[in-house]
């Protein structure tokens, strides 16, 4: 095997909130290129995690380095013109914005215009464009109108994927992004975010709770529980991980099951 | 979309407006017997009369837009707007009773107080959010009407008998060349609404737009917001300081119930009835707002201003989007209205959290 090429790689970070260690001593790699997933029952600090890369939360200790820099020390609206995008669990859009307006918004923001007070928007070189081009994409075109607030659950989970697709960021951070979704509808979605990553040779580290989209999709697992770092390898290997099998797998079987 | 259109059909409505009001006072002097000669020489008298209170209306148009592109449009909720105003009404009123300027030379002092004020309410705004910069802004606004009324200032600003004897220049004076004094801030009133129109909805506009929806996201989304909101707060600090110079040049006497907390209460009043994020909200809140309280006033002497409170507190129960905003929604929709109302003042959050 030849060196890895690594996107991003956190150091022994951790966070407490009061004395509950929710993010505790993890230091794990994503490789570029690669689907990454993240799987662990709720309250195991996934999200949490993902605040700490994203900058949302600062760590108590430990860091974040994303190609070479340290993305602790850079403030949240600086992340997306590093090419680090991230979705949000819990739908987190505008919610009296059209679909297509809250698209807009994400892609116009990589655009270099947004101080231009007297220019009209759908000049900007681009915007609109990409915009629509993602609005087909994720399935939302017929939608583009319609206020974010009163689209279906489905169809905000397919905006929040919108949003981070817009400005086509090398690496995405997707928690849960078919949270609450009808099931048939999740296959269609994983499909989408399967083929963005690997037709614009980009990272994806996922979040996702349905075991047979993890095992068939990911490249790497990282299985976390209480904060901690439990496994982490390849799809088979953590299916056939007797620690993993025994302390845990099992239950989360059952959390697919309901 | 609004794609390719020229100026003139964009702005049509307030072209309108324009030449409607442009003409009114000539119309008006026909009913009164004056030629329109004697109305452009200021001879009428009632055209005259009127031509006063649509320059106070005006003036509170243009308060009233500002105070809307901060609250209604990104989000602000800010109980001190009114000091923007109140310090350059005074501002003038000093340096041209006090200090002899021209007023050339007030309008860049005038320039100057508004940034920094601009600036002052903006230190607070990275570390401060929500009710918080609310009361921040109030607390400001009542430092500088304490100020206004202390009687060790009453050389300056007259303290509570207000600020009188103010000359104003003559090319505009408003009892001799009232058309002109119209005319002036008719236009002023006309170019801010083109501009504010034009830059609500600028990729700046926009992302103000989305600041007030949900300020977390646009940040992740890659937009540093307090920079946009410093520039909304020189806009409209800016836009308020121009209603309080034209406030000075035309009344007689700057009364300090304009630093007063009322006086922005007004202006919230102007756009919740009119329309909150609508621009001519402001506009149409301005007239509802100055006409009711001169016809109240009539009828009923010292008790108007509590019956017309009650008469908007009423509105706007029942008219959440004003009279604008209920036009293009081609309804009421009470229920929504209010839940948009309780969004802008901060009461309740626009995302409800799922699970
Ligand atoms: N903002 C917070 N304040 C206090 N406790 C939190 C906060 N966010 C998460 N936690 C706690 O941290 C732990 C990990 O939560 P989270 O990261 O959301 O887990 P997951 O996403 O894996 O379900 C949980 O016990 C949760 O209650
Ligand atoms: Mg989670």
């Amino acid at each position: 095997m030849t060196q890895k090429d690594i996107i991003l790689e956190t150091h022994n970070l951790t966070r407490y909130f009061g004395g509950l260690a929710a993010v505790d001593d993890v230091s794990i790699q994503i490789e570029r290129n690669t689907l990454h997933a993240i799987i662990g029952p709720n309250g195991a600090g996934k999200t949490t995690l993902f605040n700490l890369i994203s900058g949302v939360l600062k760590p108590t200790s430990g860091n974040v380095v994303y190609k070479g820099q340290d993305l602790t020390k850079l403030p949240v609206h600086r992340m997306i013109h590093m090419g680090l995008g991230r979705s949000f669990q819990i739908t987190n859009i505008f919610p009296n914005l059209s679909a297509f307006e809250n698209v807009r918004l994400a892609a116009q923001s990589m655009r270099g215009d947004n101080f231009k007070i007297l220019r009209d928007p759908s000049k900007i070189e681009g915007c609109d464009d990409r915009s629509w081009d993602v609005l087909k994409q994720v399935g939302l075109f017929e939608k583009a109108m319609v206020p974010g607030r009163f689209l279906s659950h489905g169809d905000q989970r397919k905006l929040e994927l919108g949003m981070i697709l817009a400005p086509d960021p090398e690496l995405l951070l997707l928690d849960e992004p078919t949270a609450g979704m009808a099931g048939e509808e999740v296959p269609e979605l994983i499909d989408l975010i399967r083929a963005v990553q690997a037709q614009g040779s980009k990272t994806v580290l996922l979040v996702e709770h349905n075991m047979n989209v993890v095992m068939e999709n990911a490249d790497v697992i990282t299985v976390m529980n209480h904060g901690k770092v439990l496994a982490e390898g390849k799809p088979a290997e953590i299916a056939n991980n007797q620690e993993v099998q025994t302390a845990y797998l099992g239950g989360l079987y059952e959390i697919d099951v309901a | 979309m609004n794609k390719n259109k020229s100026f003139l059909s964009r702005n049509k409505g307030i072209l309108i407006f324009l030449a409607v009001m442009l003409v009114l006072p000539f119309i008006i002097g026909l009913f009164e017997g004056s030629n329109p000669v004697a109305v452009w020489n200021n001879q009428g008298t009632f055209s005259k009369h009127l031509e006063g209170i649509g320059i106070e209306i005006f003036i509170l148009a243009i308060f009233a837009l500002s105070y809307d592109l901060l609250f209604g449009v990104t989000g602000m909720m800010s109980f001190g707007h009114t000091m923007f105003f109140a310090v350059a009404a005074y501002t003038t009123g000093i340096a041209l009773k006090s200090f002899g300027l021209p007023l050339w030379q007030v309008l860049l002092i005038i320039v100057g107080t508004s940034i920094v004020q601009a600036f002052l309410f903006s230190i607070v705004l990275p570390r401060v959010k929500g009710v918080t910069f609310t009361m921040v802004t109030l607390g400001m606004a009542s430092m500088f009407h304490i100020i206004v009324m202390s009687s060790d200032m009453i050389k300056w600003t007259g303290a509570d008998v207000g600020l009188q004897g103010v000359p104003k220049p003559a090319f505009i004076d408003p009892t001799i060349e009232r058309l002109r004094f119209y005319v002036v801030a008719l236009l002023i009133l006309v170019l801010v609404y083109i501009f504010y129109k034009r830059f609500i909805d600028s990729p700046t506009g926009r992302v103000c737009v989305s600041i007030r929806e949900n300020e977390s996201r646009a940040k992740m989304l890659g937009y540093n917001t307090t920079i946009f909101k410093v520039v909304v707060m020189l806009i409209a600090s800016f836009t308020a300081s121009i209603a309080g110079v034209l406030h000075t040049l035309y009344q007689p006497i700057v009364s300090p119930t304009i630093a007063d907390l009322g006086y922005t209460v007004t202006g919230l009043l102007i756009v919740l009835i009119g329309g909150i994020a609508t621009q001519s909200g402001a506009i149409v809140g301005a007239f509802v707002i100055k006409l009711l309280d001169l016809a109240l006033r009539g009828i009923m002497k010292d008790s108007a201003p509590l019956v017309t409170g009650v008469v908007y507190v009423i509105f706007v129960l029942f008219v959440p989007y004003g009279i604008v905003g209920s036009l293009k929604l081609g309804g009421f929709k009470i229920k929504q209205g209010w839940q948009m109302l309780l969004e802008r003042f901060g009461l309740k959050k626009a995302m409800p959290k799922e699970e």
